[in-house]
């Protein structure tokens, strides 16, 4: 449970730290945070994001069908606040890749990600998602191997499909990773 | 109810033709059940022409099929249906049996009846709820997963997989059932119907659905032949097709079902040759239940390294969305030399283009949600 | 047996029968660039696998006067030779088909229609490539709704120029299964409204499953 998360796309509140001024003359953008900190007030902010975190309703295969289940009343998202399903990518803030992504439905997927605002977060759900999964074999012509190739991606949940505790599991880490901090306690397998 | 328009491209004080514009629904949206693209040229609120894009979603199966060995495959099957990854499963096994000529002992064949119908009230459960999803009602969703919980546990307990089983093995099963799945059945059909009663009670009857449903969308039994639709869309059109009857296959011919069938060939037809479907489902659960006896569940002599004599064999079977078939050509080496899937929603929905011309564009998703496609299953 | 497969069989074996002349597929072989040795080997074997299964005398007849056995081919056998008859009333339990035809590749509307008459329904539309024979068969899978028969039709074109009519016009259905197979195999069927690149993206040229692909 204590993998490292890969860190790419938005700054998270961690980054949020007052860090080191950029030297003269390099090349990295002047961050908001940078110039006037409000710890307090990005907390907060991020504690509120991380617990309203509206997904975009964006099935594509097998792995949509456990979103659904993960989202109905015996899995209950509601319950870590992620259940507000949100069918436009203008309303919502975390996209669930559910499912294989092919070449031709790569440039639609890469505009839903464009069109979603800042901050918004990515969920590769399931092998395909991954890697490309069981579609992924020597001389394949059609899918996306990982639709981290497209944009980067906060959460990795692996299985075929994962389960919904799965998919759960991967909500709580993304809210560990806007927050910082694991605010529910990790489940333990029984001996 | 608005009345189809039949006569378009006039507008309706006859000053010549009406503009049109061109509407793109999806590849990703709500009511379209996946990554389904449909391309309509509309006249006002009408629908000119609804042409569907596909191949979002294509995985290459048939590909993949040329690439493995005939077991390797195995769990690709459940994959392109994964609501009803049961049947998939037993028309892969079934063509190969068929080929190898096992025999399959009886036992085995009981527990797949009883598996496949299970997975198709599972699969009708999930039509049901994005039906009415799609419909705009979402409580009859909550519902419908809830029961489809209790079957998902079932099969879970069998094979481990909560959707995408892999459970069949040529000429048998992967493990044997249990008393706790056949109790647990057992406990499932008496919980059932008085589920099914309540459905009927809250949505079927409700006006609202018969409003939106009820001489929506037809499709006639003559329209289902040209295009190949199988399944509850030939059903609703008042043709008693079902592969379990027309092509019997494993212990079906055992059992006493009706199939049912309604004239009416709307949306509401579809519907409720679903529900009653169903309610089938029970009944051949209840019977191979009665009727299943203790004995082995994997035919005794099933070759380690499948090798398939030449020749070109097909299986086909009545999957949740009709009908199935594997069209496999074998030239004797341990991989298909081709495999070709049949796939219902592919047949059902080629007719949408003709089915929905002048209709409202709302009606015409009602009516997909009738087809109940499975976006996977099309594309392949 | 059954009664609409003794129709079937009586239709198809006046359909192939007539246009008996063996030069329907060889010709079509021939012009293609190369396999010289495919197109000599073709002709030869007319009357030799005389069809024993078609049932009823008067269609045996017809077929054995100049009905073209399925092209047997001169290159090495890996694939499975095609049926010795072009008309076959087949064991369900063995294949899962009732009936099964090989007719060429120009009577394929006409075999479609004699489906259509008889009230089957389109089931599928597919290629096989044999590559080793240089040919590409055509399989059209037919299903009846009401009496539950299965029937086939198969019929083989060249390899290199995988040309035919499209049965659009007779089964609405084909459109789609035609447009798949022409995605798949590079199959051209003449006189389709729409043969773009259905699975595929939009801009895609290659054949997939070509045996000969190579992505």
């Amino acid at each position: 449970m204590e993998t490292p998360l890969k860190s790419m796309g938005q700054p998270t509140p961690q980054s949020f730290q007052p860090g080191p001024q950029p030297a003269p003359g390099s090349e990295r953008p002047v961050e908001c945070s940078q110039i006037a900190q409000f710890a307090k007030l990005d907390d907060l902010l991020a504690l509120g994001r991380s617990y309203s975190l509206w997904p975009l309703t964006f099935g594509l295969a097998c792995c949509a069908i456990e979103m659904m289940a993960a989202g109905m009343a015996r899995w209950d998202l509601a319950r870590f606040g992620a259940e507000v399903f949100r069918p436009s990518p203008r309303q919502a803030d975390v996209m669930i890749v559910a499912g294989t992504v092919n070449k031709k439905m790569a440039p639609a997927v890469k505009l839903l990600y464009d069109q979603m605002l800042e901050p918004k977060w990515v969920i590769a759900l399931g092998n395909c998602a991954l890697s490309g999964g069981p579609f992924n074999f020597a001389g394949q012509y059609g899918i996306v191997e990982g639709v981290d190739k497209l944009f980067p991606v906060d959460v990795y949940v692996p299985g075929c499909p994962p389960r919904p505790e799965a998919i759960i599991e991967g909500i709580l880490k993304l809210e560990e990773k806007i927050t910082g901090k694991r605010h529910f306690p990790v489940a333990k397998l029984k001996e | 109810m608005i009345a189809r328009k039949d006569s378009l491209s006039a507008a309706p004080d006859g000053q010549g033709p009406q503009e049109t514009f061109v509407l793109n629904l999806g590849p990703q949206h709500p009511a379209a059940h996946g990554v389904l693209r449909v391309l309509t040229t509309m006249e006002g609120e009408w629908i000119q022409r609804a042409e569907p894009v596909i191949g979002y979603i294509h995985r290459m199966h048939e590909k993949m099929g040329e690439n493995r060995t005939w077991a390797k495959f195995l769990p690709n099957t459940s994959r392109i249906d994964y609501l009803s990854a049961m049947h998939y499963t037993h028309a892969f096994v079934g063509v190969v049996e068929r080929a190898l000529k096992i025999e399959v002992p009886a036992r085995a064949e009981y527990i797949r009846v009883i598996t496949s119908e299970l997975n198709r009230i599972a699969s009708h459960m999930v039509w049901w709820g994005a039906l009415l999803s799609d419909l705009g009602g979402l409580t009859p969703f909550l519902y419908a997963f809830d029961d489809r919980e209790k079957i998902l546990d079932l099969l879970e307990g069998l094979c481990g997989a909560r959707l995408t089983y892999c459970y069949y093995r040529f000429g048998g099963l992967y493990n044997d059932a249990d008393d706790d799945f056949l109790n647990g059945t057992r406990a499932f059909v008496k919980h059932m119907p008085p589920r099914l009663r309540m459905y009927r009670d809250l949505v079927s009857d409700n006006i609202i659905l018969r409003k939106r449903l009820e001489e929506i969308g037809p499709i006639s039994a003559e329209m289902c032949r040209r295009y190949g639709a199988t399944g509850p869309v030939i059903r609703g059109a008042g043709v008693a097709y079902d592969v379990r009857r027309c092509e019997p296959y494993s212990v079906y011919p055992k059992f006493d079902f009706k199939i049912p069938t309604y004239p009416q060939a709307d949306s509401m037809a579809r519907y409720l040759v679903r529900m009653d479907e169903m309610e089938q489902s029970l009944r051949i659960i209840d019977q191979a239940l009665d009727q299943i006896t203790a004995g082995p569940f994997m035919a005794p002599k099933v070759p380690r390294v499948i090798k398939l004599p030449p020749g070109d064999y097909c299986y086909a079977v009545e999957a949740a969305r009709g009908r199935f078939m594997v069209r496999i050509v074998s030239d004797g080496k341990e991989m298909p030399y081709r495999l070709k899937l049949r796939t219902p929603s592919f047949s059902n929905l080629s007719l949408f283009e003709e089915a929905s011309r002048g209709m409202i564009l709302p009606d015409a998703l009602a009516m997909m949600g009738s087809l109940d496609l499975v976006i996977p299953d099309i594309d392949r | 047996m059954n009664a609409t497969l003794e129709r079937l069989t009586s239709q198809f074996v006046q359909l192939i029968g007539p246009a008996a002349v063996p030069a329907n597929l060889p010709v079509r072989a021939a012009a293609g660039p190369h396999e010289p040795a495919t197109a000599a080997a073709i002709p030869a074997p007319v009357p030799a696998a005389a069809p024993a299964t078609v049932p009823t005398a008067a269609a045996s007849a017809a077929v054995a006067t100049g009905t073209p056995a399925a092209p047997k081919p001169a290159a090495p056998a890996v694939p499975p030779p095609p049926p010795p008859s072009p008309v076959q009333v087949v064991d369900h339990a063995l294949k899962g088909y009732h009936f099964d035809a090989t007719v060429s590749p120009d009577q394929v509307v006409s075999a479609a229609s004699i489906l259509d008459r008889e009230g089957f329904a389109l089931d599928a539309v597919t290629g096989v490539d044999w590559i080793a024979q240089s040919q590409m068969e055509v399989v059209y899978d037919y299903f009846h709704p009401v009496n539950g028969l299965r029937a086939v039709v198969r019929t083989r074109v060249n390899r290199a120029e995988p040309e035919l009519a499209t049965i659009s016009n007779v089964f609405s259905g084909a459109n789609w299964h035609e447009r798949e197979a022409h995605d798949f195999f590079g199959l051209r069927f003449t006189g389709h409204p729409n043969l773009t690149p259905f699975l595929l993206p939009e801009d895609a040229t290659f054949h997939p499953l070509r045996k000969d692909y190579q992505p």
